[in-house]
C-alpha cells in the first residue's frame, strides 16, 4: 500500500512537472508575437509567394508577427478590416474607393502590384491588338462588376469605346474554356495567368494589358483608420516584412517558388513550367524602384475611371484612400 | 360506394372565414413591426456600421432608390421570367419521366441511377459547366432551374401515381375505362395532392436555381443585382434584393397553393358529393 502511495505521488510530480514545462513552452511565444489572421482574397496560390518568403524565412517573425493566412473572399475581408475585426487584408485597388464610397474606413498602405494585372486575351487569329479593335467584338468577363469589369471599362476608354461598341457577356470564371470553345471573341483575363493556361494548351493567344494603356492602383495590403492611429507601428513592421518578401521574390523566383510548394497545397502535382510563368509574370507587375510605394497618378486614374461608371461620386477624397507613410524609404 | 375523399373538412362560413383571415393578417403585421423595431434598436444600440447591418430605414430609402428608376423591377422581372420557363421545362419534364417510372418498373430500374445521381451532383458545382455548354444566357440559367425542380416534382409524380389504390383500378376495369379514361379519370385527380406538394417545393426551389445560375455569370436578374451590390459594398441594396427574391418565392409557393385549392376544391366539398357515379 505505501509503495503504491509512493508511486502515484511520483507518477502525479512527474506529471505535473511536464505539464509545467509544456505551458511555459508554449507560453512563451505568444508573449512576444502576435498572431494576425491575413485574408488573401483568393484561394492558395503561387501569386502570393512573396508572403510565403516573408513567411517561410521569418521575416514576419523578426517584427514579432505569426500569419495566419485566410483565404475567403475580398468583399468579406474588405467588411472585415473597415469593422476592425481583422488588422489587414490584400485587396484590390478599386475596392478601397467602393469601400469608402459606403463609408468603410479602410485605408490602403502597401502597393504589392505596380501595375493593373487585368488584361483582355483574345486568339491571335482573330487579329484583336488593340482596345480600338474590341469594337463590335463579344467579350466575355466574369461579371460587371470588380477588378475585370472595371479594367476592360478603363481600356475601353482608352481605345475610345464605349460599354455600348462591345458586347459583353458575363461568364463566370469560365474564360479560357469560353474562349477555346469560341464562344467569346475575347475575355477578360488576369495578364499573369490564364493568356499563360491559355498558350500552354495549344491556343495562340494575343494579350492586350490594360497597364499598357491607363496606370490604375492595383492590388496591395490594406489597414483601417483605427489601426493607423492607435498601432502605426504595426502597420510599419507589417508592410517591411512584406516588402521584404516581395523583394526576396523578385531576387530569386525559383527560391520562392520552392517556398511555395509548402503552402500551396497541389502546387507540386500541377506543370511546374506553367505555374513558373506564372509566377515571373506576376513578378513583372510588381517591380518597382520603391516596392510598395503608391503612385498618385494610379489613384487619380482609378478615381476618374469609377467616377466615369458612376461607381462613387466626384467628390470622394482619393487622398484619404491611401498612404506612403509606412513604406517610404 | 366507393369515396375518393381523404380529408373531409366542414364547409366555414364566410363571416368566420373572413375573421379568421383579418387575425391571420393582424398577426402578420405585428410580427413584422416587432421584427422591424428590434432591427432598428439593435443598429443603434450597438453601432452597428451600415455595411454591415444597415438600419431598416436605409433599405427602405434604397428599395424607393431601385424602386423608382426601374433597376429592381427589370432585375425581378427577368429572374421571374427564368424562375417561370425553368419550372415549367422542369415540372413537364419530371411530370412525364414520372409517370413512365411510375407504369413501367423495367423503366424506373433502368433510369433510377441515374435520376439518383442527378441529385448527387451540387447543382452550384454543375452551374457552371451548364454555363460554358449552353451560354451564358437566358438557356443556362433556365436549365439550372429545371435541374432543380425536377427531382421533387419526379418522386411526387411517382409516389401520387403509385399511390392511387388498386381496388379504384379494379372499379375502372370493371367499368371498361379506357387507358386515356383512366389516367384522366383516375390516376391525374387521385395523384393530385401529392404531385402538388412537389410543385409546391418546386415553385419555391426553381427561384433558388434562378440565383445560382445569375451568382455564376450573369448580367442582370435579382442574383446579379446581389453580387453587383456586395462587390460596391452597398448592404441596403444587397438587403433589398433579398427580400425580394423572398416575396418571390413567397407568391410563387401563394400561386401553387391557390392553384392546390382549385384543383383540390372537390375535397372540401360534401361526402355526397363527391361519391364517385354521384
Amino acid at each position: 500500500m505505501k509503495k503504491a502511495t509512493l508511486l502515484l505521488t511520483l507518477i502525479t510530480l512527474l506529471l505535473s512537472a511536464c505539464s509545467s514545462a509544456g505551458t511555459q513552452q508554449a507560453g512563451e511565444e505568444p508573449q512576444n508575437i502576435q498572431t494576425i489572421r491575413l485574408p488573401m482574397g483568393f484561394r492558395e496560390n503561387i501569386q502570393f509567394a512573396p508572403f510565403y518568403v516573408a513567411e517561410e524565412k521569418g521575416y514576419f517573425e523578426e517584427v514579432g508577427l505569426n500569419i495566419d493566412f485566410d483565404y475567403s473572399a475580398e468583399n468579406d475581408n474588405m467588411a472585415l478590416v473597415g469593422a476592425g475585426e481583422r488588422e489587414f487584408a490584400v485587396v484590390s485597388g478599386e475596392q478601397v474607393l467602393l469601400a469608402r464610397k459606403q463609408g468603410l474606413p479602410v485605408v490602403y498602405v502597401l502597393a504589392w502590384w505596380q501595375d493593373y494585372p487585368v488584361a483582355v486575351t483574345a486568339l491571335t487569329a482573330s487579329e484583336i491588338n488593340s482596345p480600338a479593335d474590341l469594337k463590335g467584338k463579344r467579350i466575355g468577363l466574369p461579371g460587371l462588376f470588380g477588378a475585370s469589369y472595371i479594367g476592360l471599362r478603363a481600356l475601353l476608354a482608352a481605345g475610345g469605346l464605349k460599354e455600348e461598341d462591345v458586347i459583353l457577356d458575363s461568364i463566370g470564371y469560365n474564360q479560357v474554356e469560353a474562349l477555346a470553345a469560341g464562344q467569346e471573341d475575347a475575355v477578360v483575363v488576369y495578364a499573369n495567368n490564364e493568356p499563360i493556361q491559355l498558350a500552354a494548351n495549344g491556343y495562340p493567344v494575343t494579350t492586350i494589358r490594360v497597364a499598357d494603356y491607363v496606370e490604375l492602383a492595383s492590388n496591395g495590403l490594406i489597414t483601417n483608420e483605427k489601426t493607423i492611429a492607435e498601432n502605426p507601428d504595426l502597420v510599419r513592421r507589417m508592410t517591411q516584412a512584406i516588402i521584404k518578401g516581395i523583394a526576396d521574390t523578385i531576387e530569386n523566383p525559383e527560391e520562392a517558388y520552392q517556398i511555395s510548394e509548402k503552402y500551396v497545397d497541389g502546387l507540386s502535382d500541377l506543370d511546374k513550367t506553367i505555374q513558373m510563368d506564372i509566377l515571373n509574370a506576376s513578378i513583372d507587375l510588381w517591380r518597382a524602384e520603391v516596392l510598395g510605394l503608391s503612385r498618385p497618378e494610379a489613384w487619380e486614374n482609378m478615381h476618374r475611371v469609377l467616377v466615369d461608371m458612376g461607381s462613387i461620386p466626384a467628390e470622394l477624397d482619393v487622398m484619404q484612400a491611401y498612404t506612403n507613410q509606412f513604406v517610404s524609404p | 360506394m366507393l369515396r375518393t375523399s381523404v380529408n373531409h373538412r366542414s364547409p366555414t362560413k364566410p363571416a368566420s372565414r373572413l375573421r379568421k383571415n383579418w387575425r391571420g393578417i393582424s398577426l402578420l403585421a405585428i410580427s413584422l413591426s416587432v421584427g422591424l423595431v428590434i432591427w432598428e434598436t439593435i443598429t443603434h444600440l450597438f453601432n452597428i456600421p451600415p455595411f454591415i447591418l444597415p438600419a431598416p430605414e436605409m433599405v427602405w430609402n434604397s428599395f424607393w432608390l431601385v424602386a423608382g428608376n426601374g433597376t429592381l423591377l427589370r432585375h425581378t422581372l427577368y429572374t421571374l421570367l427564368e424562375v417561370l420557363a425553368g419550372l415549367t421545362l422542369g415540372v413537364t419534364l419530371a411530370s412525364v419521366t414520372g409517370y413512365f417510372l411510375a407504369k413501367f418498373p423495367t423503366v424506373e430500374k433502368l433510369l433510377s441511377p441515374y435520376v439518383v445521381a442527378s441529385q448527387a451532383i451540387p447543382i452550384v458545382a454543375i452551374a457552371p459547366l451548364l454555363i460554358i455548354w449552353f451560354g451564358p444566357g437566358l438557356v443556362s440559367k433556365i436549365l439550372i432551374c429545371a435541374l432543380i425542380v425536377f427531382f421533387p416534382v419526379l418522386i411526387n409524380t411517382i409516389v401520387g401515381l403509385q399511390s392511387v389504390p388498386e381496388d379504384l383500378h379494379d372499379l375502372m376495369r370493371s367499368l371498361q375505362a379506357t387507358k386515356r379514361q383512366t389516367f384522366w379519370l383516375l390516376e391525374v385527380p387521385a395523384s393530385l395532392p401529392i404531385f402538388l406538394g412537389g410543385l409546391r417545393v418546386g415553385a419555391t426551389l426553381a427561384v433558388i436555381g434562378a440565383v445560382v445560375g445569375e451568382f455564376v455569370g450573369a448580367d442582370r436578374g435579382l442574383g446579379f443585382l446581389v453580387n453587383r451590390a456586395r462587390a460596391e459594398y452597398d448592404t441596403a441594396l444587397v438587403f433589398v434584393a433579398i427580400f425580394t427574391l423572398v416575396v418571390l418565392a413567397l407568391s410563387m409557393y401563394g400561386i401553387v397553393t391557390l392553384l392546390e385549392r382549385r384543383l383540390l376544391a372537390w375535397r372540401q366539398r360534401p361526402e355526397h358529393e363527391i361519391l364517385i357515379g354521384s
